[in-house]
């Protein structure tokens, strides 16, 4: 009996949520963010800059005449459980798209969901390539590829800054990073690149005198380190290396786009560091200036990190895509998304003319030099 | 002893749930329908955990070791053979033609947790109390290591998703008829009574001629059998298995579902495993209308240390309660 009172209470809770406005009918976009747990820093700024996004959007008076967009947001708890519940409840209540997740192992257990019922999730910040093949048409990623990230420091290590021989480290614990370190190796290599040696360490390491030792003992001697980490580690394995006194250049990925990387080793230390990221940091593009003072406007504070920026553009891909196919249809919607050309966002400028329907990207090369960030060059993925 | 109420009650609770899975099946939305799936899964394993921790009083903390195993082996068998190559290119040869449906691969998975299970219990079955959990707890370690660098088999970190989604109301509802059905009956036969006598007084079981080490073997593999049953359906509802799902912090939320309930009491066990999931859910849409993430995690920890405070043996106690019970009483060792 317990359990039907529960089920019924609970039915009647979910009915009052889902009771739509009676004022021009919004149009819904769920939001699946895990906004408490391991993610949150991350997932966070995702959801505000998307919310920043829906109000300026319903400032200029909505889309299609007249219609509000009204962003549900679900909780997804770091927990793989919750991001299923969370979309099946997005679902429930007729959103026409869903946002969301900066993990592939988030995006893996709710994403076919949507796909099942044929509405486009568009993911802020999981950076798997092979996303859209696992899930199929309606998944679109408003970020480029790990693939595209990994060639673009290659590139620029081999180019910029000469580099013959080069020792990697991997935190073994993620995907992310595993994927990020095996497309930097496949890269270097084409370039003849020498791997003088690999190592690894966790999510979570706080000691890396013994990297360090073998990385000091290395032979031949290598002209500079890449570090597939994630924002924790970033700014601990620059500041314990810079601390032993090595000098030698330390190059990364967008896992390093965080300041962290000047604030835990100071000023001083953070330097000769180059890692490619979004579009996005010490970029003067006028649609970076007008999001960063909007944002700060709103919430008192700069934008944490790029994922806020990335939050913001999925929300306007799926407004510009709705302006382009005239209609809030999930089906219209979905085929207006899959034919998005230079789409303006925060984060660069965004096209789905791969096969593989990764975005083609510009991705940026910042340098930090005694902590102070600066765009080398804007490097672009060659499409077949 | 005219009427036995035991299996009447159970008779009832059957039918009840029953008509509560077609009812639901026919009104729910896929929403609701998730959370009383997710529901009946945790019944599962509350009520299977409550045999090797509650009867036996064993204290083991492997259980997500052994949905892991249940999962992960369901998940391989159910994949479908186009797929394969996509999703896992590495995969051994032979591996790549096998292929079953649905319900045989769930028993193949339930068979080899519980096989893990005895291989595990002849060797760890031989500590008592604290060392048995922090056993378990390695083991669970070992496993989610093996689940993390058997790349080419299980993908790594990333998981195997892509699965379909078999899972709906009917098989969670029959198996945890199934579940409830088997523990009830093993509680109530000797074989039970002997689980209790090992729990209450190992010597004295002992010189009554329990075999101490058959017995928790036994009940360590059964609970291990329905966990990897439960993995299954777990990773076909959220078409996804991933070595981080089957962590410690589930290892703990089921036990404070069976120690919550009563450690023995199956009603306990149940009611316990429906308030946690539904209380979770319960305070959603207060988190989300408020921004107050989290808070249900709060109360529901609140509720914990008060219950521990004031009913340290649980709701039921090691008991069924009398409304379930009826006039049928055994009087086990008091």
């Amino acid at each position: 009996m317990k359990q039907c009172l529960m089920i019924i209470i609970l039915g009647l809770m979910s009915l009052f949520l889902a009771a739509p406005s009676f004022a021009a009918e919004p149009i819904k976009i769920g939001a699946l963010y895990s906004l408490t747990g391991g993610m949150s820093s991350i997932d966070t700024p995702s959801l505000r800059g998307a919310k920043l996004a829906a109000k300026i959007i319903n400032a200029n008076g909505g889309l299609l005449g007249g219609r509000m967009i009204e962003l549900l947001s679900v909780d997804a708890k770091t927990d793989q459980k919750a991001a299923a519940i969370g979309a099946k409840k997005l679902l429930s209540k007729g959103v026409i798209a869903g946002i969301g997740h900066s993990d592939p192992s988030f995006v893996l257990p709710s994403a076919p969901l949507f796909q099942k019922k044929g509405i486009p999730f568009v993911t802020s910040g999981a950076t798997l390539p092979t996303l859209p093949a696992m899930i199929g048409d309606c998944l679109f990623m408003v970020p480029f590829g790990d693939d595209d990230q990994a060639f673009a420091i290659a590139d620029y290590s081999f180019k910029s800054l000469g580099i013959k021989n080069v020792v990697v480290w991997t935190d073994n614990s993620m995907d992310f990073t595993k994927t990020l370190s095996r497309f930097y190796k496949q890269r270097a290599k084409e370039h003849g690149i020498n791997i003088v040696l690999e190592d690894f360490f966790m999510m979570g390491d706080k000691d890396f005198s013994a990297q360090i030792a073998r990385l000091k003992n290395a032979s031949p001697k290598p002209d500079a380190v890449f570090i597939s980490a994630i924002p924790n580690e970033a700014g601990l394995t620059t500041k314990q290396i810079r601390e032993n006194g090595l000098t030698l250049p330390i190059v990364s990925a967008d896992g390093f786009d965080t300041d962290l990387l000047v604030t835990v080793p100071g000023k001083e230390l953070a330097n000769d560091i180059y890692f490619s990221t979004h579009t996005y940091r010490a970029d003067s593009r006028p649609v970076v200036t007008k999001f960063v003072k909007d944002y700060e406007k709103e919430y008192g504070v700069p934008p944490e990190n790029a994922f806020a920026p990335l939050g913001y553009d999925a929300v306007a891909l799926i407004a510009d895509a709705i302006k382009r196919a005239d209609s809030a249809e999930p089906k219209a919607l979905k085929n207006a998304l899959a034919k998005t050309m230079g789409f303006k966002a925060v984060t660069g400028e965004i096209s789905y003319t791969r096969p593989s329907r990764v975005p083609v990207k510009g991705v940026s090369i910042i340098s930090v030099k005694k902590g102070k960030y600066n765009v080398e060059e804007i490097w672009f993925p060659n499409t077949k | 002893m005219k009427i036995n109420r035991p299996l009447y009650s159970l008779a009832i609770m059957i039918l009840f749930l029953i008509v509560f899975a077609i009812l639901m099946k026919n009104m729910a939305n896929d929403y609701i329908l998730s959370i009383v799936s997710f529901t009946g899964i945790n019944i599962m394993l509350a009520v299977s955990l409550n045999l090797t921790n509650g009867f036996t009083g064993l204290f083991s903390l492997g259980h997500p070791a052994f949905m892991a195993i249940g999962g992960y082996i369901t998940a391989l068998l159910t994949f479908s053979i186009e797929k394969k190559p996509l999703f896992l290119p590495d995969l051994p040869q032979w591996m790549v033609p096998v292929h079953l449906p649905f319900f045989p691969a769930l028993l193949v998975g339930g068979c080899c947790a519980a096989c893990v299970a005895l291989i595990l219990g002849m060797s760890v079955l031989r500590l008592k109390g604290h060392y048995l959990a922090v056993a378990t707890i390695g083991f669970l370690i070992i496993v989610q290591v093996f689940l993390n660098n058997a790349d080419s088999i299980t993908r790594g970190p990333l998981g195997l998703n892509g699965l379909t989604d078999f899972t709906n109301i009917y098989w969670v509802t029959g198996w945890v008829i199934v579940t409830i059905y088997i523990c009830w009956k093993i509680k109530f036969s000797s074989l039970g009574r002997s689980m209790l006598s090992v729990r209450e007084d190992e010597m004295a079981a002992n010189a009554l001629g329990v075999n101490l080490f058959y017995t928790r073997n036994f009940a360590l593999a059964v609970g291990a059998f329905f966990a990897g049953i439960a993995g299954g359906l777990w990773g076909h509802l959220i078409t996804a298995v991933t070595p981080n799902s089957f962590s410690l912090i589930m290892s703990f939320n089921i036990v404070v579902m069976v120690v919550v309930g009563g450690t023995g009491s199956i009603t306990g066990s149940i009611t316990a495993a429906i308030i946690f999931t539904l209380a979770y859910e319960c305070f959603k849409p207060l988190e989300e209308n408020f921004g107050i993430y989290g808070v249900g995690e709060i109360v529901m920890s609140l509720i914990l240390i008060l219950i521990l405070i004031f009913r340290p043996s649980g709701m039921f106690g090691a008991d069924e309660p009398a409304f379930v019970l009826g006039k049928y009483k055994h009087h086990n060792f008091n």
